[in-house]
């Protein structure tokens, strides 16, 4: 137990050095940096409401047998970069004719979910690229801003 | 109407009065059977199914998760983790749960570990996590959704161990054997789950109605259109494609027995009749899941999306129970979706057989009368993955039953 809490520590502290790298170099490094347009969000509606609303629901709520792509579709996929999430609608959906959709809509789509997910808008179309996509992570939270300040102890041991 | 129907509508007027005030409704008329007929085979009065199309109040898809191989059941090595499959079990995955996890437990065990992870909450994960904590393990399910959301709910759940369980000329040569004690494992552990309150498992009479004599072919009905010949080569366009190997465990279950005209209730020339065991989701689920919590198992609700975040998991010993969840997280070419679609009229409790008519099965259920469209047998369903329902195909169905009850004699208030 120890030795997974001090693992998790150490990958977290590893994944903040990470970002830092990315957003110093100017990279898109997250979900929060806006990697979407909101036109590209809206054409990816206009394909969701097509191919996936079927089954997910217009208000991508899911039903009883089908996952909902709100709520706990978080912490089911985030943790992981982009391209994970991508390869898997790209591969997998929609269900009845998997694989059927271009990267170009499935970009679309994903660009519509994290739209759905409250994730900003940026100035950017987000790419179907797997490197693009790979250099991209989705963070259910959103990071910590560089330029805040840190919380004091003292402060933190007066809320206590 | 014949004489016989008027004299079998006699015996039903006569069994509802000597029920007085009860509330048992009325109930088809047994047939007068001759003296021959011994008395333990005579058919008991039958309670009608009320198949109208608006009493469907539910309707199910899933998708079988076929494995034209057989179940995986092979041991591979993630990272510092040993994961033990077991999946693919096509539309036998009720029947054979038990076997094949005492397997699959059994390669785990082999480690002697103290923990172990189970992917998947369906009916192989959930049987394989008892199992395993029956071994002695402390266990861990792992899965995105638990009974009763999985696609294993939305089966037929009846014993149908060899239903669509491998093409059998994918399958390994020793497959039969293999399937073999899986089944008879699973036979004799579900004994212990016979007899409990609401039925979990339970056996039910199954009569299967025909217009022509069994044995002659059936005519092609023309409200059903053909299916769409296979798209790709090495599908099955045969029933005999698919592996069967019932004949291994011909033992354990009763022989069909055709039923002479003064022993047939039915209003249908041709009718047999054998005893099947099935399975009623909610109780059976809902007593494995607290089998599985009253051994101190623990759930935790996750998606795992390679094969290489399962190196991540604090237990080493991994039995991997995707479900056809196979074909995409592991990437397993031989996993082929099955699609199969039940509907289900409301519950009729007084309703205790099975019935096949003019490829249309139905079941009575405690959670419902269950109604499946057969037509097309194995081939049906094979490579769509489409999980929509199609409320037509269901509703056409009911509809065989409704016309079938059509001709039964009516019974006055």
């Amino acid at each position: 137990m120890i030795k997974t809490l001090k693992g998790s520590v150490m990958r977290h502290k590893l994944i903040l050095v990470l970002m830092a790298c990315a957003a110093a170099s100017g990279a898109r490094a997250g979900t929060w940096n806006g990697v979407y347009t909101d036109a590209q969000a809206e054409r990816g509606s206009v394909q969701f409401q097509q191919h996936c609303a079927r089954c997910h629901g217009a208000n991508l709520a899911g039903t009883f047998e089908t996952p909902p792509l709100v709520g706990r579709f978080m912490p089911y996929w985030s943790g992981a970069t982009l391209d994970t999430l991508f390869d898997y609608i790209a591969t997998a959906m929609p269900l009845g004719s998997p694989g059927s959709l271009s990267r170009a809509a499935n970009a679309d789509i994903l660009a519509f979910i994290l739209k759905a997910n409250n994730f900003p808008a940026g100035a950017k179309e987000l790419s179907g690229d797997s490197e693009e996509l790979k250099a991209i992570r989705f963070d259910a939270v959103r990071p910590p801003p560089e330029t805040a300040p840190k919380p004091s102890r003292k402060k933190n041991a007066k809320r206590k | 109407m014949d004489r016989r129907y008027l004299l079998k509508n006699s015996l039903a007027l006569g069994g509802l009065v000597g029920l007085g005030g009860c509330a048992t409704p009325p109930r088809a008329p047994a047939a007068k059977a001759a003296p021959n007929v011994p008395i333990e085979d005579r058919v008991p009065p039958l309670a009608p199914i009320r198949a109208h199309t608006d009493r469907l109040f539910d309707i199910k898809v899933c998708i079988r998760p076929f494995r034209t191989k057989g179940p995986n059941l092979d041991v591979e090595q993630i990272g510092d983790a040993m994961v033990l499959h077991n999946y693919g079990h096509g539309g036998s995955g009720w029947s054979l749960s038990w076997g094949s996890a005492n397997m699959a437990v059994q390669k785990a065990m082999s480690a002697s570990p103290k923990q172990i992870a189970v992917i998947g909450c369906g009916i192989i994960g959930l049987t394989s996590a008892i199992t395993a904590q029956r071994a002695g393990a402390q266990v861990t399910i792992y899965a995105r959704e638990l009974l009763p959301r999985t696609r294993s709910v939305r089966a037929n759940g009846s014993w149908t161990p060899d239903s669509r369980i491998s093409l059998a000329a994918e399958a390994p040569a020793n497959f039969g054997a293999t399937w073999e004690e899986m089944a008879r494992m699973s036979w004799k552990t579900l004994r212990s789950y016979l007899g409990l309150p609401g039925n979990p498992v339970t056996f039910t009479d199954h009569y299967r109605l025909s217009d022509t004599p069994f044995g002659q072919p059936v005519p092609p009905d023309p409200s059903i259109p053909p299916l769409p010949p296979p798209t790709w080569a090495g599908a099955p366009t045969q029933e005999s494609d698919f592996g069967t190997y019932a004949d291994r465990i011909g033992d354990l279950t009763p022989k069909s027995q055709v039923l002479t005209d003064d022993n047939n209730p039915f209003p249908v020339k041709h009718v047999s009749r054998t005893t099947q065991m099935f399975f009623n989701f909610t109780e059976y689920g809902q007593l494995l899941m607290s089998n599985f919590y009253a051994a101190g198992g623990k759930i935790v609700m996750r998606d795992f999306h390679t094969p290489g975040e399962l190196a991540d998991l604090p237990e080493k010993v991994i039995i991997n129970c995707p479900g056809y969840a196979a074909h995409d997280w592991w990437k397993d070419k031989a996993m082929v979706p099955v699609r199969g679609q039940t509907g289900w009229l409301i519950p009729q409790p007084e309703v205790n057989y099975a019935m096949t008519y003019r490829n249309v099965q139905i079941l009575s259920k405690s959670d419902g009368i269950m109604v499946i469209a057969l037509e097309h047998g194995d081939l049906k369903g094979y490579n769509d993955s489409d999980e929509s329902v199609r409320r037509a195909e269901s509703e056409r169905a009911v509809r065989v039953i409704e016309e079938l009850y059509s001709r039964f004699p009516s019974v006055p208030a």
